[in-house]
């Protein structure tokens, strides 16, 4: 399909508030993107299914009572549940960004080892150190090109984008976690890890990496590629002038490297479809 | 409420509910101040008594809903007495403070691009096409010190729905913030007061609590410290919003349907209004509990979606927010505005739970709140756009044209007022006087090593940085913020913060700000005049220009005459700097009656500018850019070091409080915007706490290059000593880097303006400063320096 | 019938609890001799229900659909009638 036949839904309900800036992103790079609130969806389910991307943006979904994420995400599984997995079925893509990985994680939607599980299979728990955090990170692209979103973004490559969250620290069970980090290397769902400014891992470190994330896990697909979360903000790292540095540098590329995963996204509608 | 010895000024109205006549007609002085106090109205004896002979005239008893009414319109917080009383000061009698030195600035500059000042709830400017501007800065001092986090976070969200009342979308959020010293003893903290630090970990958690859950970015603020805060926490919360013109709906007419939307109402924050132009008090904590209210930011988020959807299909003819006085302030603002009346059914107001008398109903200050007038071919619509939001709105009245404010519950009649009275008080009158307060300039050596004094500066509370507290806030959502309030990688602390709000547009707006109590101690005059000068040099660092100012007093109790006597002098400041620089004010906010057991807060005020970026590809940081590039101070250095951080850190407070040289630091300001127009300029840094010392450093280690400088290049006026060179905070003054191939353009700008080429930007780590006669004062490398700041402030920024 | 639920979920061993190792740095500061902080969230719920099992296995499901994340969290609760 042509770039600009690509129709992308925002999904928003109380509390999201990324979801302007991420369909600004979408729109600059030539695709169609709406933003409605879940209300509006629920009057017409099968306009749902005519759009060819999802995106779950950021926020405060439900002021992320209970835990982050978790409300909207059995709301939707409650209904809109059979819509959403045609949607994956179909291999159409769905990008979850912050509170909208939170949303994937708790939905079963991610890492869905075996398919859309019925419990989390993972979580995304308080920071350590704890507290909301603002700040630009490293993030090192691991994904060896099963992730739709990052194809052609080189392997190994180190990206700049900024993460703003309270909980993001993203935990395997405990009794499980080097089970599961083997398979989600061996499924190649790993995409993105927190890393220093020369790519090396952060291990660990504050701030390199900025919540204690389990193997300094920032984003992860699912088995088929197709579903990606991610805590860094991609749509705050777009244009240039929303870089730390730009004053400082002499010659500015057009984008930031945020552009590269949404237009990833785009590439991929644009040749399957 | 009432005890049994004075019931009988209390007579139970024979109706299914509570509602109470109030025996006025026949009480005398000593009973209207117990009804006044019994009643929480916190009314004087002379308001009483105007009270006392509206109903007369009337030949009747007010009902408990109309002297709350009345009470909560003619209370401090609401309607500003002191600033629109009469003063007397010394032989002079000044007609109200705020026409006399505020609102005259404005009117007499009577700039074109201001649109509305001082009429609604936050003043509007124009800012590109159709598009304005909108700002506000409130204060939220007593709830905070009662209850932290609530009481903060509940001043952010009021201060977003001031924004929201001008049909404005909230963008950008500011805070700054006053505490108690950290290391306040615990021993020495009177019952009733919380510790400091308890303080400041709920403020800053509620602050960002709010902001970052409504995802409207907090950019720009300040932290200072005082020992006078340690009863009075200061929290002041701003908020800026942009408004198409074309969708700006003020117009409300007879028969609009008054729509209540929002959260529901409970006791929460009854009496707030009156609470705050109280003093604070051992027992305030027990009795003002329920003055504290509960925040929701995520309500307060739908409630912006649905309203701007509203405005955008013009749906409303007006709007406002629920703030002090709750329903009762707002229908009767309303009303003034648009010379109407009211008719309101307080029992279609949707309650938390049931039990809530009629006034408690309509004076109730619930969080999360507005109230719109709508037109009834409209109505059903505007229901539709809260529903799909899932907002809950309510018809509860109607306007009317008859100028009367009538309050029905069951529909009985429980109040009617008319509105020329509610918006006449008796004009409050009170006394102030100024004494200037004497400190001895203190006599002490030059110190051998000010490598140590400078790192020990840079660690002091009021210069540390605040990155613990800063990265706690979400100061990039919404992806607009072109200049962040930390710099970069190294995190140098930028002077303003830059937003690009359009889309379509390079414009861009600069928020700065001024403030610094340490030189109020001294004279509130120079305190206001350097304030007003610090807040423009800032926006002026990264490229603002055309700047409007906001002011916020938070001084203590104004019935006191020497209270009040500083408080003269800032606004006589306030009037003469504002006018000089021709900066408007164009919105201001008083908090007074800040005294606690350990007395009077210290006069505080903040200066907020917003400022115009041309061009936001032009803007400059603060951070030096690179090897080779010339340093140089613009301004002029006096030996002014009143007030200084450099006294304090000497355990002085000296009596040489800086002064603002009006005509000159135009003439500077002039020559900046023009080199940061014509790019000339790669970095720029205000000097201000600390003294060109600590401005150098923080350039240096932002930008990760070492200096070499010579003091005996500033242009000084009377110093021989290098620290004072080093430390001294003279307004007027701006370092600036600008490259070799710049250099002749730059100065025939400055031509005419004392500057001084004191250096140049090094390869090196090092950080050199040769003193006057040639010798090395100052020798560390800008890892240190950078250390030194970054964990000044309880064990500093990059680990929480 | 009415049922009163108490509901409080819990980190399981092995994981982390920033907040309350901040909460403990913060009493030991205090001067209070604290060895660890646990925090727990606590859901009092009340429901309907046709019988105290039924109630059981109401608020057992909604631990397991809603108020806890197997990956981290345990949760334990209890049910009784109310008037």
């Amino acid at each position: 399909m042509k770039r600009e036949e690509i129709r992308v839904l925002l999904m928003r309900v109380g509390g999201t508030n990324c979801d302007k800036e991420t369909q600004r992103a979408f729109l600059e790079l030539g695709a169609q993107a709406d933003v409605f609130h879940i209300n509006q969806i629920m009057r017409d389910k099968e306009k749902f299914l005519e759009y060819d991307a999802l995106v779950f943006p950021g926020g405060f979904s439900y002021g992320d009572y209970v835990r982050a994420g978790a409300i909207w995400a059995k709301w939707i599984i409650a209904k809109l549940g059979r819509e959403i997995k045609r949607f994956i079925a179909e291999e159409k893509p769905i990008i979850g960004i912050c509170n909208g990985f939170q949303v994937l994680v708790e939905m079963g939607v991610l890492p869905a080892f075996n398919g859309i599980s019925e419990h989390p299979e993972a979580a995304l728990a308080t920071n350590f150190p704890p507290g909301y955090n603002c700040r630009w990170v490293y993030i090192r692209h691991e994904n060896h090109g099963n992730c739709v979103f990052t194809r052609r973004i080189a392997k190994n490559m180190v990206l700049r984008i900024p993460v703003a969250h309270s909980e993001g620290r993203f935990t395997f069970p405990k009794e499980r976690e080097n089970v599961c980090l083997e398979r989600l290397i061996e499924n190649d769902q790993l995409v993105f890890r927190y890393c220093h400014s020369d790519g090396k891992p952060a291990e660990n470190v504050y701030p390199a990496n900025p919540n204690g994330s389990f193997y300094d896990i920032a984003g992860i697909c699912n088995r088929e590629g197709t579903v990606l979360g991610l805590m860094p903000h991609p749509e705050r790292a777009f244009y240039w002038w929303q870089q730390p540095d730009w004053t400082k540098r002499k010659f500015l590329p057009q984008y930031g490297d945020g552009k590269l995963i949404l237009e990833g996204m785009l590439r991929y509608l644009e040749q399957k479809f | 409420m009432p005890s049994k010895k004075t019931g009988r000024l209390y007579i139970r109205k024979k109706l299914p509910f509570e509602v109470y006549e109030i025996n006025l007609m026949n009480a005398d002085d000593t009973e209207l101040q117990i009804i006044s106090r019994e009643t929480g109205v916190g009314l004087s004896l002379d308001e009483m008594k105007a009270v006392q002979q509206y109903f007369k005239r009337r030949g009747r008893n007010p009902t408990d809903v109309e002297l709350q009414t009345i009470g909560q319109t003619w209370s401090e917080h609401c309607f500003h007495k002191t600033f629109k009383g009469t003063i007397i000061f010394g032989d002079k009698e000044i007609e109200s403070l705020f026409k006399t030195y505020i609102f005259k600035v404005t009117k007499e500059l009577n700039p074109k691009w201001c649109f509305s000042v001082f009429e609604d709830n936050a003043g509007i400017i124009h800012f590109h096409g159709d598009y304005c501007v909108a700002v506000k800065v409130e204060t939220h001092n007593h709830p905070s010190a009662i209850e932290p986090f609530g009481g903060a976070a509940t001043g952010v969200g009021g201060v977003i729905r001031d924004i929201l009342g001008v049909w404005a979308d909230p963008i950008a959020c500011t805070d700054v913030l006053c505490f108690g010293p950290l290391d306040f003893p615990y021993e020495k903290l009177p019952t009733g007061v919380k510790h400091p630090r308890y303080v400041y970990r709920g403020v800053t958690a509620g602050i960002g609590c709010y902001g970052n859950n409504m995802g409207i970015p907090t950019l720009n603020g300040a932290i200072r410290f005082d020992e006078s805060y340690t009863g009075n926490v200061v929290v002041y919360c701003g908020c800026i919003g942009i408004v198409p013109l074309n969708k700006f709906q003020r117009q409300a007419e007879k028969g609009n349907v008054i729509v209540l939307a929002g959260g529901k109402t409970g006791r929460d924050g009854i009496h707030g209004v009156t609470f705050a132009s109280a003093e604070l008090t051992e027992e305030s904590e027990e009795v003002s509990r329920p003055a504290v209210q509960i925040a929701n930011p995520i309500q307060e988020e739908k409630l912006k979606r649905a309203i701007l959807q509203i405005r955008d299909r013009k749906l409303a003819s007006a709007i406002t927010d629920l703030g002090g006085g709750g329903i009762s302030c707002a229908v009767s603002e309303t009303a003034y505005r648009f010379g109407l009346g009211a008719s309101v059914e307080l029992e279609k107001v949707p309650l938390k739970y049931g039990g809530l008398a009629p006034w408690e109903i309509y004076v109730s200050e619930s969080q999360e709140r507005m109230l719109l007038a709508v037109p009834r071919n409209h109505l059903k619509k505007v229901l539709e756009v809260f529903e799909d939001e899932d907002v809950e709105a309510t018809p509860i009245g109607v306007y009317t044209d008859d100028g009367l404010i009538r309050v029905y519950y069951q529909s009985e009649n429980v109040a009617e007022v008319e509105v020329s009275f509610l918006f006449n008080p008796p004009k409050a009158i009170r006394r102030a006087v100024w004494v200037p307060p004497r400190f001895e300039e203190p006599e002490f050596p030059e110190p051998k090593d000010l490598t140590s004094t400078l790192l020990n500066l840079l660690a002091s509370p009021n210069i540390a940085s605040k990155e613990n507290v800063i990265r706690t806030y979400d100061h990039e959502v919404k992806g607009n913020t072109v200049l962040k309030p930390l710099h970069g990688e190294l995190a140098g602390p930028n002077d303003a913060a830059v937003i690009k709000p359009l889309d379509d547009s390079w414009k861009g707006i600069a928020i700065s700000c001024g403030i610094n109590p340490n030189y109020g101690k001294i004279d509130a005059y120079w305190m206001a005049a350097s304030n007003i000068e610090e807040a423009i040099r800032n926006n002026v660092a990264v490229g603002g220009t055309r700047i409007a100012l906001l002011d916020n007093f938070t001084w203590g109790n104004p019935e006191k005459p020497d209270r009040l006597g500083s408080l003269v002098r800032a606004c006589q400041a306030c009037y003469d700097f504002a006018k000089a620089f021709e900066t408007p004010f164009i919105s201001g906010k008083d908090s007074l009656y800040n005294e606690s057991p350990f007395g009077p807060v210290t006069p505080t005020l903040l200066i907020t500018a917003v400022g115009i970026v041309e061009d936001v590809r032009n803007i400059v940081s603060m951070d030096i850019k690179a090897p080779n590039g010339l340093i140089y101070i613009v301004g002029e250095t006096f030996q002014e070091l009143g007030g200084s951080e450099y006294y304090v850190l000497n355990g002085f407070i000296g009596n040489s409080v800086p002064k603002v040289r009006a005509p000159q630091a135009r003439r500077i300001i002039r020559g900046i915007q023009t080199a940061i127009e014509q790019g000339l300029i790669k970095a720029c840094h205000d000097v201000s706490e600390g003294g060109l010392g600590v401005a150098l450093a923080e350039m240096a280690f932002s930008g990760g290059y070492g200096v070499e400088i010579d003091l005996a290049r500033v242009p000084v006026r009377d110093i021989i000593r290098n620290d004072f060179i080093l430390f001294s905070e003279s307004n007027g003054r701006f370092l600036v880097e600008v490259s070799e191939k710049s250099r002749e353009e730059f100065e025939s700008i400055m031509r005419g303006t004392p500057y001084g080429l004191i250096g140049i930007v090094t390869q090196s780590q090092h950080f050199c400063i040769r003193g006057l006669k040639g010798e090395t004062v100052i020798d560390v490398s800008i890892r240190e320096l950078m250390q030194s700041w970054k964990f000044g402030l309880e064990g500093g920024g990059s680990v929480k | 019938m009415m049922f009163k639920a108490r509901v409080e979920v819990t980190l399981k061993k092995g994981h982390i609890d920033p907040e309350g190792e901040t909460t403990a740095r913060l009493l030991k500061e205090l001067g209070y001799d604290v060895k660890s902080v646990n925090v727990s969230k606590v859901f009092n719920i009340i429901l309907k229900a046709d019988s105290n099992e039924e109630a059981e296995a109401q608020v057992e499901e909604m631990c397991r659909r809603l108020l806890a994340n197997p990956t981290k969290d345990n949760y334990i609760y209890s049910v009784e009638e109310v008037e």
